[in-house]
């Protein structure tokens, strides 16, 4: 497996459960961005699973014919690879009062768009290293997005960070949707931006 | 104010033996000195005149202008007598395992393209074409046969020769193919599979420019008898802030790890509560070297933040037989080094990186994870992943020195804050810089011995003129 987590989504796009099923991912992305925009890191940590595998590679340029080495494979560089732990590790660094990169706070707004989503099959989500246990007894859905998110800061510093997901999305017993594993990938080379003090 | 430099500047693009040239900068006319070019060697680079690095800082009292890190002039006089001449890093011989196999990076500003030739050695060549000055490989890395430009399709094979020219009947008879092969980096050699590289032909071996940081630096990559590697991959990021901010931290600067990490050390001490005071106030040693690198590490057995698949992973016992107790105790696990100018390493997390300048007021920071190659690879990973979580743009370390290298160079461009002097006063005139168990002048690891010792070697090489600027010596600059 080298580049997205899954095959791209598919999604039916008429009938009235795949438009329920869009609507619900919708407004589980707009909160995730909210709580990300609210400095609410502990309700964002809430939407992963705890098995969750949170993976941003980096991309190099390579000729048309070594394309498929110009996303970092798994094991290579990364900006982020997380379990749900280590990430929580990240939060409670933010939430500590003495992260200085963010304190005084950036402003920042995550803009999630062009949304698909379809439901996966039992062996995609095994493909992703889901327990055989977990793929057979909990529905998963493929969601893919583009993001945008701005970060200003301070008094000029303006960052823009472009990007793609790719989510596998998992129904908790509740009846909610979590994110199991999410596949970053950032439209740059060279990170044109000082850090990554926010999350996608 | 900047003194007139001492050298004599010489231009040899106007054919006249010496005129009055009026100067950019700070000083209105002056005498340069003309030279001929020699009978049939090309174009010499034109050096602009050079200012007294020494009018902005005071070593001895421990002062320094911060000037140094935003002004153009200074720049530029930076990459013609510190990058030019320097030994630089350029790659991982990992990176470059077969014939063909290839990495572009920069020295100073300079693109290069370092490759592995059909004789198995590794070369270093100015990444730009002979012919119009395109690019000439503007992938990152690869492999490949030969480098073809993409302008008007000079070939060149993986030694730097011109072996394809397009229509080339339609050059004249002396046009030889011979004189327009890759500028090649003159002097390109290994450490214990750093790969580094200079253009000064005129460069003492590499051991001998490293001095007696080879041996701290070998703590770090002579663990084991096998050597290193690289993981697959660059991090690269930009920063507003001068290559100088990052390389004397981290020759130099445990200091700000207690205040600057805080949220990382809360975050990683056992009680969730940051670091026991004794640990805070870790004991340690910091060796400046006289030609600029510098290393600094806590001593105290606690005061170590290795992962833990990777602390279990190493013998101790054989470790101290390999190394010595010293350098197990110090600087294999923790601490921080430069090596003079912009290669930087963190042995507790295997990050080995370069400060590229990209302007006196930008700087792009390249990091690569070094493990050991006998590692097992959930090992590596361990130490992988530790070091994205720790360091790189996203670490919960280094985001904090990202947004200080940025505050300080934002508030440089003031007119009284560069009148302002900064203090490097930290262990001024505390003479304890010897022990037995360390070679070179030790002393406290909480000084600023070392970024004093990288100034110094800065303001020693800025008022020096380059092996290219001396028209007398044999070995000057001629391609
Ligand atoms: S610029 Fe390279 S062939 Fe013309
Ligand atoms: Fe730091």
């Amino acid at each position: 497996m080298s580049t997205p987590a899954a095959a791209p989504a598919q999604a039916p796009s008429t009938g009235t459960r795949a438009m329920e099923l869009h609507f619900e991912v919708h407004v589980l992305y707009a909160n995730e961005a909210r709580y990300l925009d609210g400095d609410r890191f502990g309700d964002w940590l809430d939407l992963f699973t705890e098995d969750l595998v949170y993976w941003a590679p980096t991309r190099t340029n390579r000729l048309r014919r070594q394309q498929r080495l110009s996303v970092s494979a798994p094991g290579g560089a990364a900006f982020f690879d997380e379990t749900k732990d280590s990430l929580a590790w990240r939060v409670r660094r933010f939430e500590s009062g003495m992260a200085w990169a963010e304190d005084p706070p950036s402003r920042t707004r995550h803009l999630i768009t062009n949304l698909l989503v379809r439901p996966a099959e039992e062996d995609e989500a095994v493909e992703q290293g889901v327990s055989e246990e977990t793929a057979r007894e909990h529905a998963h859905y493929v969601a893919e997005t583009g993001f945008l998110v701005y970060r200003n800061r301070l008094e000029h510093e303006v960052d823009l960070y472009s990007g793609g997901r790719t989510d596998l999305l998992r129904r908790e017993a509740d009846g909610s949707l979590r994110v199991a594993r999410r596949t970053i990938l950032l439209e740059q080379n060279v990170l044109l931006a000082k850090n990554i003090s926010t999350f996608f | 104010m900047v003194k007139p430099p001492a050298d004599t500047v010489m231009c040899v693009t106007c054919g006249a033996q010496t005129h009055r040239a009026a100067r950019t900068g700070n000083t209105s006319e002056e005498t340069v000195t003309i030279t001929e070019p020699p009978a049939g060697r090309s174009w010499r680079a034109h050096s602009p005149p050079s200012a007294d690095a020494g009018a902005y800082l005071d070593i001895e009292r421990g002062v320094i202008d911060r000037r140094i890190w935003k002004d153009e002039g200074l720049y530029q006089q930076e990459l013609r007598r510190v990058f030019a001449p320097s030994w630089l890093f350029l790659a991982h011989e990992s990176q470059l395992p077969k014939p063909g196999d290839f990495f572009t990076t920069y020295m100073g500003e300079d693109p290069v393209v370092v490759v592995r030739g059909k004789d198995r050695t590794v070369r270093a060549f100015l990444n730009t074409c002979r012919h119009r000055g395109m690019r000439l490989c503007r992938a990152d890395a690869g492999t490949t046969r030969n480098f073809t430009c993409s302008y008007h399709g000079w070939g060149y094979d993986l030694s730097g020769n011109l072996v394809n020219v397009p229509n080339a009947e339609a050059y004249p008879d002396h046009f030889d193919t011979a004189d327009w092969g890759l500028r090649e980096v003159a002097r390109v050699q290994n450490h214990r599979g750093l790969v580094f590289g200079t253009w000064n032909p005129e460069a003492p071996d590499l051991i001998e420019a490293l001095g007696d940081m080879a041996w701290y630096m070998d703590a770090f990559l002579d663990r084991d008898p096998e050597g290193t590697e690289v993981v697959d991959g660059v991090t690269k990021w930009v920063l507003e802030g001068n290559w100088k901010l990052a390389a004397e931290q981290f020759a130099s600067d445990w200091y700000h790890v207690n205040m600057a990490h805080a949220s990382a050390l809360m975050v990683m001490s056992p009680t969730g509560k940051g670091p026991k005071t004794e640990i805070a106030n870790t004991p340690g040693r910091q060796f400046t070297s006289p030609l600029g690198h510098g290393a600094g590490f806590p001593v105290h057995p606690r005061s170590r933040f290795d992962d833990a698949a990777v602390h279990e992973h190493y013998d101790y016992d054989q470790l101290r037989e390999r190394l010595g107790s010293a350098r197990v105790e110090g600087p294999m696990t923790t601490g921080h080094a430069t090596v003079f100018p912009n290669f930087s390493y963190l042995p507790v997390n295997g990050t080995i990186r370069v400060w590229h300048p990209k302007g006196p007021d930008r700087m792009e920071v390249w990091t690569w994870v070094l493990v050991d190659k006998n590692m097992p690879e959930e090992v590596k990973q361990a130490q992988r992943r530790y070091n994205l979580r720790t360091f790189g743009p996203s670490g919960i370390f280094e985001q904090d020195d990202g947004e200080n290298w940025s505050e300080i160079q934002a508030v440089s461009r003031g007119f009284v804050s560069n009148r302002t002097p900064l203090n490097y006063q930290m262990g001024l005139g505390i003479h304890d810089d010897h022990d037995p168990d360390y070679p070179g002048r030790v002393g406290e690891l909480y000084s600023d011995n070392a970024a004093r010792g990288f100034y110094a070697r800065w303001r020693d090489l800025m008022n020096t003129p380059a092996w290219h600027e001396n028209h007398t010596t044999p070995e000057g600059d001629r391609d």
